[in-house]
C-alpha cells in the first residue's frame, strides 16, 4: 500500500530510514503508529505548494544518494555510525540552503512523532483543560 | 493598476458596507469596537476575516490539530531563505486567539526612536491603557506562578539581572498552559472575546473564512471558503465583490496587509511597501532539573528579564511549549534528543527575543501567484544578539540550579553544570548558524510603516495611506521598528487611533 499521497513510495522508505536515525523510537512505531506519523507528514506537505514538495522530494534524494560519492553506498545501506555521520554533515552543512533542508527534515519527522497526543505520555506530557490540580499537586 | 483577474464573472456576488474592516486581530478587532458606535447612526461596517470562528468544543489543546486551525501554515511559514520561521493566526480574533496574552505598553524612548510626526507617547500610552483595563489585565498572583516561571526569576535575581512580572489579560485562567493553541476555558481576553462580540452587538458584521484578494477603488474581491471547521461563514462559499463606500482598513497583520496592497498595485508609488520588516528573532533554550518541576500546567509566560534590553538588544522571557514545538526548536537529533525530549516534565523554558533593526531589505514581496513572501536577511548585528542572548540564558539557567543545558549554538548537546565556567568557550559564534538553529517569529512587524510621505513611509501617522484617502492600516504593519515589548497592546492602541481618526472625519466622510 502506497504510504504518502505526496511523496512516491521510494521517498516514503527513504523518509522512513532517515526517520529511524533522528527519532529512534519511529522504528518501534506499531502498524496505526507508523500511519499517523506519515499521515501527518503528507497533511504538512500536501499543504504547501507543489514546489516545495517536489523540491522536499529532491533533496530526500539527496540525502540517499550523496554518500554513494564518500562511502559507496546509499543512505540505507551504510552503517548507524555512518548514517550519523552523514546527517550530521548536511546539519552543519556550509550551504545555507542544504542546512536549512536539514531542519525541515527534522521537523516534519519530530512533527510526525512528537504530534499526535499518542506521543505525550511517552515524554511526560500530560495536558489537562484545568491544570490547577497539577499546578498545585508539588506545593 | 493590474485589472483584476476575476472582474466581470458572472458569479461574482455583491456586497455594499460604509467601511469594511479587513482582519480581526488586535488591529482589526479593536478598530471595529471603536468604529461600532456609528452603526446606531446607520452607518454598514463589515469585518472581513480569512479565519474560522472556532466552536467552543474545537479548542482541544491538540498540538497539531490546533495549529492547523488557527495558524497560517500551522505557524510554520518560512522566510525566503528558509533560515526563520513566522507563526501567525488565522482565526476569528487573529493572532490574540494564539498569543499568551501577555501585555505590555510601549516604552516612551522606544515611541520617541519611532519619531513618527503626529504620534506622541502621552497619546499612545493613554490608548493603550484603556486596552489593559478594556482587556481585564492584571499580575497572576504568585501562588498561580508555576516553577518554571519562578526558576527564572530565581536565575535572573541570584545573576543580579532586573526582572519584571508580565501582566496578563486572562479572566478565569484555569492553568492549562494551553495559551498558544487557543485558550480551551475562554478565559484569554483577546478581541475573539472582549472587542469583535461587543462590536456585534452593536452591529458589526463579522464574516469569518473571507480572504481579500484585492482591493480596486474601494472595492475588496474576496472569496469565501468552507475549510471543515468552526462555525460556518455567513456567507456562503463563492467569491464576493464587497464596496465599502467610506473606507477600507487593513488590519490582517504585516505580512497579509502589505501582501494585499502589492497585489492590489499600491507599490507602484508607495516604493516603501512592505519593506522594514522586523521580526524579533527568536531562540528557545532548554535546561534540565534533576527532579520533576511544574511547566506544563500554569500560564506559560510570567516574567521577562530586560536587563539586557539597552546594551545588548535582547529581552529573555519564559517560555513553555508542547512536544512537538519543543522538539523542534533542539538541534541535534537521535538518542541525544529523543533523552532530552522524555526529560520533559523536568524542563525550564527560556525564549530569547532580539530587538532587530528595521532595514529596508527586509521586507515583504508577493510571488507570481501573489502569495505573500518574507524576504528577510538575518544580519551579523542580529546574529552577535542571538548568541549573546543564549550565553545569558544558559547562566539563568545554571543560576537556577539547572543540571545541564541545551544551547542551539553549542558545541556538545548538553552543556552539564560542571562546565558553567566555560559557556563562552562552549557556545561559540561560530556556531551560530541560520538554517541550523531554529530561529522563530511571532512578533511581525512593519511593511506599511508610518511616517511623514511616501519617500519614508506607506501611511501617516494615523494611519491612512499616503496619497489614498480612503485606505487606512490599523495593525503591527504601522510600527517603522519594532516594538522592542510584545507588540498587541501597541496595535490596538494605534488602531484606537486610526478608529479616531475615522470617526473624526465621518461627517465628511459619510456625507
Amino acid at each position: 500500500m502506497k504510504l504518502m499521497k505526496s511523496l512516491s513510495q521510494e521517498k516514503a522508505e527513504t523518509l522512513r530510514v532517515l526517520a529511524g536515525r533522528i527519532v529512534p523510537e519511529t522504528a518501534d512505531l506499531d502498524a496505526a503508529g507508523m500511519g499517523r506519523f506519515f499521515g501527518l507528514i503528507d497533511e504538512a506537505l500536501l499543504e504547501r505548494p507543489p514546489s516545495v514538495r517536489r523540491q522536499f522530494g529532491i533533496y530526500l534524494g539527496l540525502l540517499r544518494w550523496a554518500p554513494l560519492a564518500r562511502f559507496g553506498s546509499p543512505f540505507e545501506k551504510l552503517s548507524v555510525e555512518r548514517q550519523d555521520a552523514v546527517l550530521r554533515w548536511f546539519e552543519s552543512c556550509p550551504v545555507g540552503l542544504l542546512r536549512a533542508g536539514f531542519w525541515g527534515l527534522k521537523v516534519l519527522i519530530f512533527m510526525g512523532y512528537y504530534g499526535p497526543s499518542e506521543t505525550n505520555a511517552v515524554v511526560g506530557y500530560a495536558p489537562e483543560r484545568d491544570g490547577r490540580a497539577g499546578l498545585h499537586a508539588g506545593a | 493598476m493590474r485589472r483584476s483577474a476575476t472582474a466581470g464573472r458572472v458569479s461574482m456576488q455583491e456586497r455594499e458596507y460604509d467601511i469594511v474592516i479587513i482582519g480581526s486581530g488586535a488591529g482589526g478587532g479593536a478598530a471595529a469596537k471603536e468604529l461600532a458606535p456609528l452603526c446606531a447612526d446607520g452607518v454598514k461596517i463589515a469585518v472581513l476575516e480569512m479565519g474560522a470562528k472556532l466552536k467552543e468544543e474545537e479548542y482541544t489543546g491538540r498540538e497539531v490539530e490546533m495549529s492547523r486551525r488557527l495558524y497560517i501554515d500551522s505557524g510554520g511559514t518560512l522566510t525566503k531563505d528558509r533560515a526563520m520561521t513566522l507563526a501567525y493566526g488565522r482565526a476569528y480574533g487573529g493572532s490574540t486567539v494564539v498569543y499568551t496574552g501577555t501585555s505590555l505598553t510601549m516604552p516612551e524612548e522606544v515611541v520617541e526612536r519611532w519619531n513618527v510626526p503626529g504620534l506622541e507617547y502621552e497619546d499612545l500610552h493613554r490608548r493603550s491603557v484603556k486596552y489593559l483595563e478594556e482587556n481585564n489585565v492584571h499580575l497572576l498572583p504568585e501562588d498561580e506562578l508555576n516553577d518554571n516561571n519562578r526558576l527564572f526569576l530565581k536565575g535572573c535575581t541570584k545573576l543580579g539581572y532586573h526582572v519584571e512580572q508580565f501582566p496578563i489579560n486572562t479572566k478565569g485562567c484555569l492553568s492549562s498552559s494551553l495559551c498558544n493553541l487557543g485558550c480551551p476555558n475562554q478565559a484569554k481576553q483577546g478581541t475573539h472575546r472582549v472587542q469583535l462580540p461587543q462590536a456585534e452587538a452593536e452591529g458589526v458584521e463579522v464574516i469569518t473564512n473571507c480572504r481579500v484578494t484585492r482591493i480596486e477603488d474601494r472595492v475588496c474581491e474576496t472569496v469565501v471558503t468552507d475549510p471543515g471547521f468552526g462555525e460556518p461563514s455567513p456567507w456562503a462559499p463563492g467569491e464576493y465583490r464587497v464596496k465599502a463606500k467610506v473606507v477600507v482598513v487593513c488590519a490582517g497583520g504585516a505580512v497579509n496587509s502589505a501582501a494585499l496592497l502589492l497585489r492590489s498595485g499600491f507599490g507602484e508609488r508607495l516604493p516603501n511597501l512592505g519593506r522594514y520588516i522586523t521580526l524579533h528573532p527568536a531562540l528557545i533554550l532548554v535546561g534540565e532539573h534533576d527532579r520533576p518541576i511544574t511547566n506544563f500546567y500554569g500560564h506559560p509566560k510570567s516574567y521577562y528579564c530586560d536587563e539586557f534590553w539597552k546594551s545588548d538588544a535582547f529581552l529573555l522571557e519564559t517560555c513553555m511549549y508542547f512536544p512537538f514545538v519543543t522538539a523542534k526548536n533542539l538541534i541535534g537529533f537521535g538518542a541525544e534528543h529523543s533523552e532530552l525530549m522524555r526529560a520533559f516534565p523536568r524542563l525550564q523554558m527560556i525564549l530569547v527575543l532580539a530587538l532587530d533593526p528595521a532595514i529596508a531589505d527586509n521586507r515583504v514581496t508577493v510571488d507570481s501567484a501573489g502569495e505573500p513572501v518574507v524576504d528577510y536577511t538575518l544580519t551579523e548585528g542580529v546574529l552577535d544578539t542571538l548568541h549573546a542572548s543564549m550565553l545569558a540564558s544558559t547562566r539563568v539557567f545554571f543560576a537556577a540550579g539547572a543540571k545541564r543545558v541545551h544551547a542551539p549554538a553549542a558545541t556538545n548537546f548538553f552543556i552539564d553544570a560542571a562546565d558553567a565556567g566555560r559557556i563562552d568557550e562552549l557556545i561559540p559564534r561560530s556556531n551560530v548558524l541560520p538554517g541550523k538553529i531554529s530561529i522563530t517569529s511571532a512578533h511581525l512587524m512593519g511593511g506599511c510603516r508610518m511616517g511623514r510621505d511616501p519617500g519614508d513611509s506607506v501611511t501617516d501617522g494615523w494611519g491612512r495611506v499616503h496619497g489614498t484617502p480612503w485606505l487606512y492600516v490599523a495593525d503591527s504593519s504601522l510600527f517603522p521598528q519594532c516594538s522592542e515589548i510584545n507588540p498587541y497592546v501597541t496595535v490596538m492602541g494605534l488602531a484606537d487611533r486610526v478608529a479616531e481618526g475615522i470617526r473624526t472625519n465621518a461627517g465628511e466622510l459619510l456625507a
